[in-house]
């Protein structure tokens, strides 16, 4: 998993410096707050993927989905832990209805408006 | 079913037809002039935005909760008018039609009775979609209404509360029945030709709290404000046509503006213009045309009184900005809406 999350952040990194030296390894470890050494393991999957402040950094610098980024680094983002943790039950299960369901299905998913005794 | 998706009640019956789909929005306009005169249609300036009761149940009384539903906010300076929007069946070359019963206060808008379940021919207590394009007000005569302006529950201005005394109900109640299927593909069967136009335009595009509090300074009712001309059409169907068994309704919530970014945190839209300063701008007003032949006042609904003249009796003055005006900016628009007509004043 760091090994394919590094090679990731690589690519998207190298794509964006063949237009622009901002994003070589050490300007852009400082503009979201780490150690160039650090990124560069990173980068190899030597490391483990940073912290979800510092991937949501690396989200906004390299124009790439936060969600996405922390799903490939095995961490799901601490707004979507607060949503389920709040209706644990109720979550599991749609989820686990919604697992095989295709794309279109799942952004169809209905409310209703809710009548009630008058 | 019924889905709430931007600002509109969307009325489905898979069950029925995936074509027995009908869209319901409530436009916000201003309040025409409470005098002798009868105006034309004022103009739709926006939706009203919807929200569900339920997703603020913390702060809306245990009642609403009760109801169910929807609601909206309501500055004592607007009105409001319905706009009913038939899912166009190209093939067909028809809109599904629906039969829709509106109250408020749990008053029927057409016949003024007291809220019941059921369809009624005679006399007619429902509106007939696609032909019926908007509801603004109240029947109170062949081809005259009086529109539906906001104030508060319990201050007896209310059609609910000048028919029955008590402001126990307040907001819109809508109930909506398809056409049977077999009707529908009976009375517009497949078109084998080249496809047409199939558009039809519309006319427009914190602490909890107690209950009390919410009914008696908050909540809204619809009362009959000034007049304009607006048919209420005759059921061209035959009556077993409609599907009884097969209805939809809401409970749509009204509430002053103040409260409104109270319960949801939200701010309400902007204050609505005045007819005087909307009229002196030369912005239009609106005219329909339609020579359906359209159902007469039921004498409840004919006897009520405006909120003027209700004010003069109360001696109180509800109504601050209340002056004639003469329209001369009045937009004709056919039977039917052909694709490009509106109704509405945000150009």
């Amino acid at each position: 998993m760091a090994a394919e999350f590094g090679e990731y952040v690589r690519k998207c990194r190298e794509q964006k410096k063949a237009k622009s030296a901002d994003f070589s390894l050490r300007k852009l470890a400082i503009r979201i707050g780490v150690e160039p050494s650090y990124l560069s393991k990173v980068e190899r999957g030597q490391e483990a993927p940073p912290s979800e402040a510092t991937i949501a950094a690396l989200a906004r610098e390299l124009d790439e989905d936060p969600d996405v980024l922390l799903a490939m680094a095995g961490k799901v983002s601490s707004d979507l832990q607060r949503i389920i943790r709040k209706r644990p039950k109720l979550f599991a299960q749609l989820i686990r209805e919604m697992k095989n369901m295709p794309n279109h299905a799942v952004l169809r998913v209905v409310r209703e408006v809710r009548d009630g005794d008058w | 079913m019924i889905e709430l998706k931007r600002n509109a009640l969307e009325f489905h019956f898979p069950e029925i037809s995936p074509d027995a789909r009908l869209s319901i929005e409530f436009q916000r306009t201003l309040r025409i002039p409470d005098d002798d005169q009868t105006y034309p249609l004022p103009p739709g300036l926006g939706r009203f935005p919807l929200e569900h009761v339920d997703d603020f149940a913390a702060n809306v009384p245990q009642s609403w909760l009760q109801r169910g539903g929807v609601m909206l906010p309501m500055y004592q300076a607007e009105a409001l008018w319905i706009n009913f929007s038939a899912h166009y069946v190209s093939k067909r070359q028809a809109a599904y039609p629906f039969a829709v019963k509106i109250s408020a206060g749990k008053i029927d808008a057409v016949t003024g009775e007291s809220w019941n379940e059921a369809l009624r021919k005679k006399p007619q207590d429902y509106l007939v979609i696609p032909r019926q394009p908007w509801l603004d007000g109240y029947c109170v005569g062949r081809g005259v209404i009086r529109q539906f302006v906001a104030m508060p529950l319990g201050s007896g201005y209310s059609a609910e509360e000048q028919i029955t005394g008590t402001a126990e109900h307040g907001g819109l109640q809508i109930k909506v029945f398809p056409m049977r299927r077999e009707a529908f593909e009976r009375r517009y069967p497949i078109v084998r030709m080249r496809a047409t136009a199939s558009a039809r335009m519309m006319r427009a595009a914190p602490a909890p709290l107690e209950d009390d509090t919410l009914s008696c300074e908050s909540a809204m009712g619809l009362a009959p404000g000034g007049q304009m001309s607006q048919e209420i059409y005759d059921d061209e169907f035959a009556f077993h046509e409609w599907d009884h068994q097969t209805a939809s309704r809401c409970f749509v919530h009204l509430v002053n503006t103040e409260m409104w970014q109270g319960i949801t945190g939200k701010r309400p839209p902007t204050k609505p213009p005045k007819a005087k300063d909307y009229t002196k701008a030369g912005l239009p007003w609106f005219d329909y045309y339609d020579e359906s032949p359209a159902v007469n006042a039921q004498a409840k609904l004919a006897n009520l009184k405006s909120v003027a003249e209700l004010g003069e009796e109360k001696r109180q003055n509800p109504l601050p900005d209340n002056e004639a005006v003469d329209p001369t900016n009045v937009v004709g628009l056919r039977k039917g809406l052909q694709p490009g007509q509106v109704r509405e004043g945000c150009f």
